[in-house]
């Protein structure tokens, strides 16, 4: 069982390492030595992107760290993080965790993956992503934004989304300015009434209440 | 070395070839070595536009297919000794020339002209890959339409994706007078929409419909407010800083002659 003690697993940024939970440092240190000494050419220059699993406190992050970088010439992308809302609300690890981390005090707290795009989505462009999406720009008409989780527009969404693509019902649309051509979560598809033109610009989110599509601000207070 | 401009629009009828037209003859005007080119192949028209129609001999597709030289199918216009025409083939149709073809045309033609500016074809199929095949820059033209501005969103984006990158606005036909009443897009939603710079205003106005079937550009017109529009865009094109016009103030004889003697608006 110590065989798996540490994984490589590839994905499209590149190699992630998971660490088993209950492994010591010694151990994952010997693992890491055990699997990578003999294919060493293999592994140099290797894009690392993060660690996955075992939290890691600072210390032994930076080590590892240092050991990947200096001793088997991998490329180490990842940086540490403080505990983070994702950590804390993944249900696995909470029991893990030791008492210095504090869960947090919020309902609605999920983690998954997330696409960050950085443009303009225009007129025929279609964002499709297994996870969430982000986008930090507009959405423009007979654009299209797919995803199978939630989606986050940074700015006037007008085009069409489709949130929770997979049928998850608690997926939610959210934009700075939510004035889209249709919005659809799982399999409900809604519109906005005909001649409707939403003249005020307020951050608004649509979720899914009883069976249907509702779009409220999400800063009840502006 | 010159610029490759194309003009581009993604929908039918919203100015690309009278623009074209316009920008050519600006520039000739201001003493560039101009050439411009039709990539409408079977839907020719800028010769028309420019009156050069009865001048064509060889084409762009009997260039291409090297049937006869560059030279010999390059018309000069009839009043500028700058300004240069490719038309465009009229039995062919956009599958008789290919990216790389017109790429290649393009940079032989940047060699001896300041500006090479390609009359792109309404819609986003081969004519459309032809003519940007060799552009390094790009206008896009639209009108204050919601189906122009859609089309012209899509052409921005498959521009970006060919790595013509920041491709400049033109706005045409605008009818300020609509504006005003809310019956028309402004400028402000047009632009809050394509996200691009825009580099000229060009209002609705009868003498472009008169000197496009004279087959005389309207930038020539120095009584047209299209025609200073289409001159701000040329010295914008050029490099120049030049401030948007008021569209409101001069439509009337009284008002523009006033302007001319330095009166400020009479109201």
């Amino acid at each position: 069982m110590s065989e798996n003690a540490v994984v490589f697993k590839g994905t499209k940024e590149g190699l992630h390492v998971v660490l088993k939970e209950e492994m010591s440092m010694q151990e994952i240190k010997d693992n890491l030595e055990k699997k990578v000494k003999p294919s060493k050419k293999f592994f140099e220059g290797a894009r690392i992107v993060d660690f996955r699993g075992k939290r890691l406190s600072r210390t032994e992050y930076d080590e590892l760290k240092d050991i990947m970088q200096q001793e088997y010439g991998m490329l180490f992308l990842g940086e540490y993080r403080e505990l983070t809302a994702e950590a804390a609300q993944d249900k696995d690890e909470t029991k893990e965790l030791s008492s210095s981390y504090v869960k947090l005090p919020y309902e609605n707290v999920l983690s998954d993956d997330a696409l960050f795009v950085r443009a303009t989505i225009r007129s025929g462009q279609l964002i499709d992503y297994k996870g969430n999406i982000v986008i930090v720009g507009d959405v423009n008409p007979g654009a299209f934004i797919r995803a199978t989780g939630s989606i986050v527009v940074m700015g006037n969404f007008r085009g069409v989304a489709h949130a929770g693509a997979k049928g998850d019902y608690s997926a939610f649309v959210a934009a700075f300015n939510l004035q889209p051509t249709q919005l659809r979560i799982g399999d409900i598809i809604t519109r906005s009434p005909d001649g409707f033109i939403n003249k005020q610009a307020i951050p608004e989110i649509a979720v899914v209440k009883k069976g249907s599509i509702v779009v409220e601000p999400y800063l009840p207070n502006k | 070395m010159g610029e490759v401009i194309v003009v581009t629009s993604g929908k039918g009828g919203v100015g690309k070839t009278t623009t074209t037209a316009n920008l050519g003859t600006g520039l000739a005007l201001r003493g560039k070595n101009v050439v411009l080119v039709d990539a409408d192949i079977g839907l020719r028209n800028l010769d028309v536009v420019m009156g050069l129609e009865n001048r064509i001999v060889y084409d762009l597709v009997d260039v291409v297919d090297g049937n006869c030289r560059l030279r010999q199918a390059l018309i000069k216009d009839k009043r500028y000794s700058t300004l240069y025409l490719l038309p465009a083939a009229q039995t062919k149709d956009k599958s008789a020339v290919n990216p790389q073809q017109m790429q290649k045309l393009c940079q032989e033609l940047a060699e001896e002209y300041d500006y090479v500016i390609v009359d792109c074809p309404a819609g986003i199929e081969q004519g459309f890959k032809n003519a940007i095949a060799g552009a390094s820059r790009a206008v896009v033209v639209t009108t204050p339409e919601v189906s122009a501005v859609r089309d012209a969103d899509r052409i921005i984006g498959l521009l970006e994706a060919s790595g013509l990158r920041n491709p400049q606005l033109v706005i045409n036909r605008l009818r300020i007078d609509m504006v005003k009443r809310g019956d028309m897009m402004n400028i402000d939603d047009m632009i809050d929409i394509l996200a691009i710079d825009l580099i000229g205003v060009v209002p609705d106005d009868e003498a472009i419909v008169i000197s496009t079937n004279r087959g005389e550009p309207a930038v020539t017109n120095e009584a047209s407010m299209a025609g200073q529009a289409y001159r701000n865009i040329v010295r914008r094109i050029m490099g120049e800083d030049v401030p948007f016009m008021n569209l409101e103030s001069d439509s009337g004889f009284v008002s523009r002659l006033a302007k001319m003697f330095g009166f400020k608006k009479i109201k």
